[in-house]
């Protein structure tokens, strides 16, 4: 299990006439990532989603806060003591046409990870080479065909399998997929994400899932938990499906009435939400964050930040004074055949 | 001919839809008519089509969305529609007319230029990434109305200003900024003000909306529907996304291995698609209503030039229905009212 806890991370930003301005990405951010289980980031691009990934990766420091693996707080241990719990959690990349080496062979690319973990483990070669092929199969792939293979001769779905299948080279606990599947053929999506659902019971790793794209985040998996990040803090958290038809923070209500709407199937959902304007990072408030473009901000959302909870008696957590129930999510036709 | 081209151009008339124009759109008839096309590029196997035998009519004052994977030859289809079919691709087949224009494939040098901009409005892929870093937009604009010989050039900016007002920007500011001051979202709507700006009255769309989030995107789709309507404009939209064409065009067109495999009004195809492909593609789509246990990955990958079978039909490999019949020949386009399909199995279903 990875707990976040109130974690912070500030970048330094460039420039501006009145000197250096700081840009907050994660102000205090909670999120607690189960063993097998399934968490789902979703926002806006500058959120910080990405950020919190990368953090838990090891690839960006953090200010603030602690980040807890199996009891473990990394803020007590020396940055290079923490590098072998970061090796529990690996990264999938947004591009696979870029995440892989197009010198080498897939053989080539899974050798090295494996020997590494070889040493760990005293194996020998042959435990390396079968190894090799068992994780290729694992992620759907024929071992006879994409060993000896460059990543250019594989499509953008093999070359993703394959991605995942290197980071499961290590034995990870959690695979951060940032953005894992938009890069992929739509044909190709699904199975992707059904891969990711499938290892959390195969090999009982558990996956964090980012992503601007809601819809998919249903899809890997039972049980997923979703977070919804606005400018950094959490604004709303709960079961996936509870969040995603009945959501109770204005914002994540205007993120799901953003999703396109298949005519001839689906109609849209009666009560769509628009942020009143576009987003804009310099404006900091006192309040509500979202409540210089929220539709329905009262005169004291401004006053103080609210905190998650479930006012309102909702199943989920929201930050919100005045959740109210409004039909945003598209609903398909009755007796429609897809 | 040029005299007239150069009139109409430093002409604003177009922006202000006279009653008698609005009639010419609703009566249906098609302002693009694509016939027989095929794209062939060289390969170390001899020319192959990335686009073979298509036919597709765009509708006047109407979006037709064209979807379809990567390599499925949408970009090169929309780029023969500005006669930009890059080397070594030649068309070795068919032809393009656009109303006002003609022929498309039979200009070149000059005339053609002249085309480009002036009638045809292109938004090409990425064009957030397309403006020139070392300009501000209002300088881009001028460029552009110099390099067509406007001679109005503070007509063209007023029309500038107009259209970024009508996307919700503040005119003034966008036209003295450089593309890095500007959000991914308000370049979008740049590229998209650039293309109109010369009053083109076909406008095409590549991926507009890929790289953006989903409020942006929302809003961009928002503004395209916006646009279109307000001018009167026949559009072509092409997105991976099958969600993104069916929400904004009224005609969708799906594309696969170089062929149109099924085209027809949005609603009519979704709700009843009839080439497998086009149902795979929709079952295949993670979606934020409906049950979760009904999706289904298509099986195989989409075919590169290389890979797309020689013989019969293109979707076989991948295809749930696929008989002998199909492996033998390709198959027919089927006509059911106003949707058609090229499927030897649907062909045999009853409507």
């Amino acid at each position: 299990m990875i707990e976040i806890r109130e974690l912070t991370k500030t970048f330094a930003g460039r420039g501006g006439m009145l000197g250096r301005s700081a840009v907050p990405a994660l102000r205090g951010v909670d999120v607690t990532i189960p063993d097998r289980g399934a968490v789902s980031l979703i926002g806006e691009s500058g959120c910080g989603k990405t950020t919190l990934g990368r953090i838990l990766c090891g690839l960006e420091p953090f200010d603030g806060g602690d980040i807890i693996i199996d009891g473990q707080s990394l803020r007590a241990l020396k940055p290079k003591d923490r590098v072998r719990y970061f090796r529990r959690v690996q990264m999938i990349h947004q591009d696979p046409y870029s995440a892989l080496n197009p010198t080498r062979t897939i053989g080539q690319i899974l050798a090295d990870p494996l020997a590494l973990r070889a040493r760990q483990r005293d194996a020998d070669r042959d435990w390396e080479r079968s190894r090799r092929a068992e994780l290729l199969e694992l992620v759907g792939l024929d071992p006879d065909y994409v060993l000896p293979r460059y990543p250019h001769m594989l499509s953008g779905g093999m070359r993703q399998r394959v991605v995942i299948a290197r980071a499961l080279t290590v034995d990870p606990e959690v695979l951060v997929a940032d953005e894992a599947v938009s890069m992929i053929d739509v044909s190709l999506r699904l199975g992707i994400l059904q891969l990711l659902g499938d290892l959390r019971a195969k090999v009982g790793v558990s996956v964090l899932f980012i992503t601007h794209d809601v819809a998919t985040a249903r899809y890997i998996g039972d049980g997923g938990e979703l977070y919804v990040i606005y400018r950094g803090m959490v604004i709303e958290q709960g079961q996936t499906d509870t969040i995603i038809h009945r959501p109770a923070h204005p914002y994540t209500q205007s993120l799901m009435s953003a999703i396109p709407v298949l005519r001839g199937i689906e109609n849209p959902g009666p009560d769509a939400v628009m942020p009143t304007g576009p987003l804009d990072e310099r404006v900091e408030s006192p309040g509500c964050l979202f409540e210089p473009r929220c539709p329905f901000a009262a005169a004291d959302c401004a006053a103080a930040v609210p905190r998650l909870s479930q006012l309102g008696g909702t199943e989920q957590q929201h930050a919100c004074l005045y959740p109210e129930r409004r039909s945003v999510v598209a609903v398909p036709f009755a007796g429609s055949a897809t | 001919m040029t005299a007239g081209a150069e009139a109409a151009r430093s002409e604003p008339a177009r922006s202000e839809p006279a009653p008698a124009r609005a009639s010419e759109h609703l009566d249906g008839s098609a302002a693009v008519r694509v016939r027989d096309l095929t794209v062939a590029f060289p390969t170390p196997d001899g020319p192959l089509p990335a686009v073979s035998s298509v036919s597709l009519d765009l509708v006047r004052g109407q979006i037709t969305g064209l979807v379809g994977e990567s390599g499925s030859g949408k970009s090169t289809l929309a780029l023969t529609l500005l006669n930009a079919v890059s080397d070594p691709g030649r068309v070795t087949s068919g032809s393009v007319t656009i109303d006002g224009v003609g022929d498309v494939l039979a200009l070149h040098g000059k005339s053609l230029r002249r085309v480009r901009g002036a009638s045809i409005g292109y938004v090409f892929q990425a064009s957030q990434n397309s403006l020139n870093p070392l300009k501000p937009v209002g300088k881009q604009v001028l460029d552009l109305g110099r390099s067509h010989g406007v001679a109005d050039l503070r007509g063209l900016l007023r029309e500038a200003r107009s259209l970024l007002d009508d996307m919700g920007m503040n005119a003034e500011r966008v036209l003295a900024s450089y593309q890095h001051e500007l959000s991914g979202g308000m370049r979008q709507r740049v590229g998209i003000a650039l293309a109109l700006v010369l009053n083109a009255h076909l406008v095409i769309l590549d991926e507009p909306t890929t790289a953006l989030d989903m409020l942006t995107q929302a809003s961009v789709l928002e503004i395209i529907r916006k646009v279109h309507a307000r001018r009167h404009l026949t559009t072509l939209i092409i997105s991976h996304d099958i969600g993104v064409i069916g929400d904004l065009a009224d005609r969708i067109a799906v594309m696969y291995a170089g062929r149109i495999v099924e085209d027809g009004p949005t609603r009519q195809v979704l709700a009843s698609p009839r080439h497998p492909y086009t149902r795979g593609l929709l079952t295949a789509m993670p979606r934020i209503a409906g049950d979760i246990g009904q999706a289904q990955p298509l099986p195989g990958r989409p075919p590169d030039l290389t890979s797309i079978p020689r013989a019969g039909c293109v979707f076989r490999p991948r295809c749930p229905l696929a008989t002998d019949a199909c492996g033998q020949a390709e198959p027919p386009v089927t006509e059911r009212g106003d949707q058609r399909f090229a499927c030897f199995v649907a062909a045999g279903e009853a409507s």
